[in-house]
């Protein structure tokens, strides 16, 4: 993506000051562009080794049948192969997967900014949630699925309770953690409790509500292809464990690929929602 | 050593007529005694700094008339009512950080008016908003959150949020402590200027560690001696005003006064360290 950069600045060209400071005497200049060059783009030469790596090791090792550990070509060509399902599969998913994570990041920040801020409700519940909170929920799935009457309220059942726990307990130590002066002034400006909660507590645990999205986010992926894995018909884990199924190994790590960037695409949607909402935070 | 004053205020004045009134006033926290017997009236109107060392509970005492603390024993009362909880008749401005950071300024003093006066329309505040900022000379900024703002700016946009709120008591925790001397001395006259310029006058408490100041601001100032906190002196400062910083800072009855204060720290503090020697030779002895 950088190509068009490197090829521009001839071999001969000074290098700034900065850059040439750092350089060590001896070195040759040719060496020294290139470094110059790589500066900062480390991750994506990881990422280009790593695929060169995966090449030579699906053409050379011979490790298995190849048709278990098929190239990087063989695999973006399933990719391409795959699209249109693999669409329909995140539409599956996320029909599954938005509302639930919505339904859980609401419910989680209303109750988490009650029991933070009100010590009766922090005594009565504080019990339950340290017993109900480390649960994995991926042990609630086949009883989900057992007990409610679709898989669609099974699966976002459990992405619910993934999402909710790491988003309660985050908002919970957000608002226990307000700072006395906002205290203090939201009592001087005579604020009622609900105007509290939402016009400053709220907004002064955002950092903390944040990151339980962020968990929340992760988990809630992990609980929705976990529960596809056993009794969905369409979805993005349903995709990945119908061609292992039948040993297409390429679209099935096509599959996982794929799933990584929609998971990193979710990711970064998040990130920008919360440097926009964060704003204020030096 | 505060002769009228401290006598009982109903005697010599209706209880509406003072601004505030605190009767053996005492404050513990922990086991400790912070204040002790602290007997005060202020004149509605009157301009009071209380003047303190550190770790005298003068930040206490003030916490306690506005209504975030409650007293271990005596009373308070702000204009005939008792102090039971914070209330709008007594607006604060705290040292620093006064200001939500995720509310624009125009957003932080329209919460206040909403408060203040909830008949109104968003509108209506906003511009009304616009007109405190404008008083304190931060109409540019109003679209501004506190953390783009200097620390200068921040507490004149504290300052309008708390006129915003109308109330007839004004309490000042160390407003100006941490500014520069430039903004502190521009802030200062500023407050000034917004305090006489009103038509019927705030009852200010002013709370500060720095002599000059009080003696610049206020009406009268109260000293707080430490460990426990107690008034140690009641003086009345009576240049005229509006006041002009050079002239009153090289004339003599400035100088006199300010010794006056140090001599009487001096004193309190010789006092405290007496005290603890006593102790430490009964403890000794055993």
């Amino acid at each position: 993506m950088n190509v068009s950069e490197s090829k521009v600045i001839p071999v001969s060209a000074p290098l700034p000051a900065k850059a040439a400071a750092r350089v060590a005497p001896g070195t040759q200049p040719a060496t020294a562009l290139v470094l110059r060059i790589l500066r900062g783009r480390e991750g994506w030469l990881f990422l280009a080794g790593l695929l060169l790596l995966w090449q030579l090791a699906s053409t050379h090792l011979h490790l298995s049948s190849k048709y278990l550990f098929p190239t990087p070509w063989v695999t973006l060509r399933a990719l391409w192969v795959s699209l249109p399902e693999l669409l329909k599969g995140t539409v599956s998913s996320f029909i599954i997967l938005v509302p639930a994570y919505l339904l859980a990041v609401f419910a989680g920040i209303a109750w988490g900014l009650l029991v933070g801020t009100t010590p009766a409700l922090h005594r009565m519940f504080a019990a339950f949630a340290r017993l109900a909170s480390p649960v994995p929920p991926t042990v609630y799935i086949p009883y989900a699925i057992a007990l409610l009457p679709t898989f669609r309220t099974a699966a976002g059942f459990v992405v619910f309770i993934g999402v909710f726990w790491p988003v309660f307990l985050n908002t919970t130590s957000g608002a226990a953690a307000l700072p006395q002066r906002y205290r203090d002034n939201a009592r001087i400006l005579g604020l009622k409790k609900g105007e509290y909660l939402w016009r400053i507590v709220f907004p002064a645990a955002l950092p903390h509500i944040f990151s339980g999205m962020n968990v929340g986010l992760v988990f809630s992926f992990i609980m929705l292809t976990v529960a596809e894995l056993f009794g969905a018909s369409a979805g993005l884990g349903r995709f990945v464990q119908y061609y292992a199924d039948y040993a297409d190994y390429p679209r099935m790590v096509a599959g996982i690929l794929y799933t990584g960037l929609v998971v990193l695409l979710a990711i970064e949607l998040l990130e920008r929602l919360k440097k926009r909402a964060l704003f204020w935070v030096k | 050593m505060s002769q009228a004053i401290t006598a009982a205020p109903e005697i010599t004045l209706g209880r509406t007529d003072y601004g505030l009134i605190l009767q053996q006033v005492s404050f513990e926290y922990a086991g400790v005694r912070i204040l002790e017997d602290v007997h005060l009236a202020i004149p509605a109107g009157q301009f009071v700094c209380l003047l303190g060392p550190s770790g005298c509970g003068k930040t206490t005492l003030l916490r306690l008339i506005a209504g975030l603390e409650t007293p271990a024993a005596g009373a308070i009362t702000s204009h005939g009512e008792s102090v039971t909880g914070p209330s709008l008749e007594r607006g604060v401005v705290f040292q620093d950080y006064s200001l939500f950071p995720w509310m624009s300024l125009r957003e932080n003093v329209s919460l206040a008016i909403a408060k203040a006066r909830p008949a109104m329309t968003q509108a209506e505040r906003q511009i009304q908003a616009e007109e405190y900022l404008q008083l304190v000379g931060l109409q540019d900024a109003w679209r501004k959150y506190p953390g783009e703002l200097s620390g200068g700016m921040q507490q004149r946009g504290a300052i309008a949020r708390t006129l915003a709120l109308g109330s007839p008591v004004l309490l000042m925790d160390e407003p100006f402590g941490a500014l520069d001397p430039v903004n502190r001395v521009k802030l200062q006259d500023l407050l000034l200027a917004i305090w006489s310029g009103s038509e019927r006058k705030k009852t200010v408490v002013f709370v500060t560690h720095d002599v000059e100041e009080a003696i610049y601001l206020g009406d009268r100032i109260i000293m707080l001696g430490a460990a426990p906190g107690r008034i140690i002196d009641d003086i009345t400062v009576d240049f005229p005003r509006p006041r002009a910083r050079h002239a009153l800072l090289d004339s003599r009855e400035f100088q006199a006064l300010r010794g006056r204060v140090a001599a009487k720290f001096h004193e309190d503090l010789i006092r405290r360290l007496e005290a603890e020697t006593a102790i430490h030779g009964v403890a000794e002895g055993i």
